[in-house]
């Protein structure tokens, strides 16, 4: 019984030593200087450094790892009936990190700063649908929309808009505070910045005591970092890259699925594209899944035509196989018995775009559509070319699945690229917006999205998929979109 | 001596307003500005590429702004970094210092052991010590640096785990901060030096020790190792003093290629990534600073040729 007892002590003991380790070891990342000596901490701003901004300060609203919606600051959220009107709960006992408690001044302080339009923050738009922002109580505040938004949380969770204490807004690119489970110790943009545990977070000390960030710009030059294990992670490494990772024992490697793709606009209001038959035969030609394996070299999801990302909630199930058969007889029945002629405007400013307009080019000939690449300079591209040539290659980083289908295919969306107008897809869009059941929503976003696959004029053969690689060392790492990272429960060996 | 020194000043001025005005009408030429680099997709949109442009002051003329930042430059002030909304010479100084780390390290190991090589390969003509070591200076010279650089990276960094593969310090750190991780950069640029400089001494040497004059001091007795250090090698390292200050001035200008792969913050790689952010005034700050170092060296390297070689002295006073 003794026996028995001790052991238990000794197990009882070891557990809580588990449980209570005090944070230890260093995790080290790179981050790409973008911006070189105008980096900063702001979270809104351009320069914003997301490797730290990410570490030291929270968001109301985070995704889980399976990218819904969960509490951070925000403990928990409701709607008005019509969802023109948020109010969210606040999390209490929260401390800054300079030991000024969080309150509901301070998100109605960092949200005006995201509306302010002097402050020209590129985050504006993720939350321009909001008119005012009021404190209900020290601990509540009311988001008043201006138009309904059922998916407010979701645009909350964007990775900029994170929680200042109020009235920073002048040094925080410089101080960096937040509530984030790790604290600035040293900002040094194009050097090594650190951080240290913040042993107050409120989801209790974090598992590795310091991290240093570092400003590397050249990918090249990172991958060697982490080869030489002078960083333990990075998210750029390229499907060349993957070999040196992939088969050593030192490195763990996983592919993580992302909003970003790479595709063709055929614009709808320039001949022979104003014909639905030939913007449903110009993507039907297209075999997507050799397209990922030729271009991407297996690194993409494949995608018919929609915008939104593989593993979003509201991402349409849609099958589109390449069909030459159904491509000759839509171009036909269009009038074009005889095929028609092409010309792809390209430009070597993303580097896959002359490879996926080369395969397409051997793909469609076969339903008589005669590509002819036009690649320019990569420095007119955006100008000359983009929105203004009939067919030209494009790129889209990951959105929302609202946003995405906002920004990109509103009638009136000031980036819509393929000159797309469709009352019942602009109609169909409101109806979501307004909607607060999760199920009749998705379905009107998957209504969209078919929608879309039936009418649009943008090819949307894939979603890039990212290739994470980690030291071994690292451990409890969540192999997720970068988003979701619970950066808080990683620790080092 | 005097007029000869102040033609030579004039001449490297001209040469460094020349090289100015090439490099701004070089980058002028790119297709693109500060501005489309900056915005990027959203230069799509005319007002906001109009609107960035006003702000940057690039709607100017060119000759225009050149004479403004020409004038400036002057006075010393190289103007503001479009991008960075920083002082040009403030961001500039700490990289300057850095490549001169970088030179100074090289030049310490490289030159003393260029010149023992080239002695040594010279007085060794076509036996063992020179075959072994013309055929390693010839490797050396002919590999190129990213290709050398990153093999030392997988060896040393990543099989051997003993040096940092790269340079994690940023510019403004001090120079003890740069330790360990400035080493295999070091190594690779001292590689490449001391091959040039190695073969270049020891044809010299060679030429030297078939002179005349060593000849007759053979004859007369003198025994050989003081005459090679009295009589054969003070000749012979002289032509070396040019190669040298070349490879001073070409390591001064930052050594792009090493810069770029060794992440190391230095000119050179701030030379590229202002290129690429189309950050004129910058790219003008730095070629007017690479070509002043060129001429430079080159005007002190002449200079002291000529105080070692009294041939050229009156060669001039001659005239």
């Amino acid at each position: 019984m003794k026996k028995l007892l001790a052991a238990t002590g000794v197990m009882l003991a070891m557990t809580v030593t588990s449980v209570m380790a005090a944070p230890s070891g260093t995790f080290r990342q790179a981050h790409e200087l973008g911006f070189g000596s105008s980096s900063s901490l702001d979270p809104i701003s351009k320069g914003r450094v997301f490797q730290i901004t990410e570490k030291i300060m929270s968001r109301l609203v985070r995704p889980d790892t399976t990218g819904k919606p969960s509490a951070d600051l925000a403990v928990s959220w409701s709607a008005n009936s019509d969802a023109t009107e948020w109010t969210f709960k606040l999390r209490e006992g929260v401390k800054f990190h300079d030991g000024s408690s969080f309150g509901s001044e301070d998100v109605l302080y960092s949200i005006n700063r995201v509306l302010d339009p002097e402050i020209k923050s590129p985050a504006r738009s993720a939350l321009k649908m909001i008119d005012t922002v009021e404190a209900v109580d020290g601990s509540t505040v009311k988001f008043t929309l201006s138009t309904p938004f059922a998916d407010m949380p979701l645009q909350l969770m964007d990775y900029r808009i994170r929680m200042i204490p109020e009235g920073s807004g002048d040094t925080i690119a410089t101080t960096g505070i937040g509530t984030g489970p790790f604290k600035l110790v040293k900002f040094d943009a194009e050097g090594v910045t650190k951080l240290v545990a913040n042993m107050d977070y409120y989801e209790g000390a974090p598992g590795v005591a310091e991290m240093e960030i570092i400003g590397i710009g050249d990918g090249q030059a990172r991958v060697q970092a982490l080869l030489g294990g002078q960083i333990d992670f990075e998210n750029t490494v390229t499907n060349l890259q993957r070999p040196m990772f992939e088969n050593s024992p030192k490195f763990t490697m996983t592919a993580v699925p992302t909003g970003n793709w790479r595709g063709l606009v055929f614009r709808t209001d320039q001949e022979p594209f104003t014909d639905v038959r030939v913007r449903q035969a110009v993507r039907m030609a297209a075999d997507r899944n050799e397209l990922v394996q030729l271009v991407m070299g297996g690194g993409g999801v494949v995608a018919c035509d929609t915008p939104v990302k593989p593993d979003d909630q509201y991402r349409a199930a849609i099958e589109c196989p390449q069909d030459i058969e159904g491509a000759k007889k839509l171009l036909a029945d269009a009038g074009y018995p005889n095929g028609i002629d092409v010309e792809v405007y390209v430009a070597t400013l993303e580097p896959t775009w002359p490879k996926l307009a080369e395969a397409y080019q051997q793909q469609a000939a076969k339903a008589g559509i005669r590509v002819t690449i036009k690649q320019v300079p990569s420095d007119g591209f955006w100008k000359e070319a983009w929105m203004k040539k009939t067919v030209a290659a494009t790129r889209w980083n990951e959105r929302p699945a609202d946003q995405a289908l906002h920004e990109i295919y509103l009638s009136t969306a000031k980036w819509n690229e393929s000159f797309y107008k469709d009352e019942g897809f602009d109609a169909l869009l409101g109806k979501a917006r307004r909607e607060l059941d999760f199920d009749k929503r998705k379905a009107l976003y998957v209504q969209a999205q078919e929608h879309l696959h039936q009418t649009a004029g943008t090819l949307i053969p894939y979603h890039v998929t990212k290739l994470y690689a980690l030291n071994s060392r690292v451990k409890n790492f969540d192999m997720v979109v970068n988003e979701a990272i619970r950066w808080h429960k990683i620790t080092v060996e | 001596m005097l007029t000869m020194i102040l033609r030579r000043i004039f001449l490297g001025l001209a040469t460094i307003s020349i090289v100015s005005l090439i490099i701004f009408a070089g980058v002028e030429i790119l297709p693109g500005d500060a501005c489309t680099q900056y915005l990027e997709q959203d230069q799509a949109d005319v007002e906001l590429l109009e609107k960035c442009r006003d702000d940057l002051n690039l709607n100017r003329p060119a000759h225009q702004r050149y004479t403004e930042w020409a004038l400036g430059a002057l006075t010393g002030d190289l103007g503001m970094s479009v991008n960075g909304e920083a002082k040009i010479s403030d961001l500039v100084g700490a990289r300057f210092a850095n490549s001169l780390l970088l030179a100074f390290f090289a030049l310490l190991v490289g030159v003393p052991l260029a010149m023992l090589l080239g002695v040594i390969t010279g007085l060794w003509r076509d036996r063992k010590p020179d075959i072994i070591f013309s055929t390693i200076a010839i490797f050396a010279m002919t590999i190129p640096e990213f290709v050398s650089a990153t093999l030392l990276i997988l060896v040393f960094s990543v099989w051997l785990g003993w040096l940092p593969g790269i340079v994690l310090t940023s510019a403004g750190s001090p120079i003890s901060e740069f330790f360990p991780e400035i080493l295999l950069p070091v190594i690779v640029l001292s590689l490449v030096m001391t091959a040039h400089v190695m073969r270049m001494v020891r044809s010299s040497v060679i030429e030297v020790m078939a002179s005349d004059y060593v000849q007759m001091a053979t004859l007369k007795g003198v025994p050989y190792w003081q005459m090679v250090f009295r009589h054969a090698l003070p000749n012979a390292l002289l032509p070396a003093i040019n190669v040298v200050a070349l490879t001073i001035a070409w390591l001064l200008g930052g050594v792009v290629v090493i810069e770029v792969v060794f992440n190391y913050p230095g000119l050179g790689r701030m030379m590229i990534d202002a290129i690429s952010d189309r950050d004129l005034p910058v790219v003008q700050a730095i070629a007017l600073i690479v070509a002043s170092i060129y001429v430079c060296i080159n005007l002190t390297a002449d200079l002291m040729t000529m105080i070692a070689n009294p041939k050229l002295r009156t060669m001039y006073l001659r005239k």
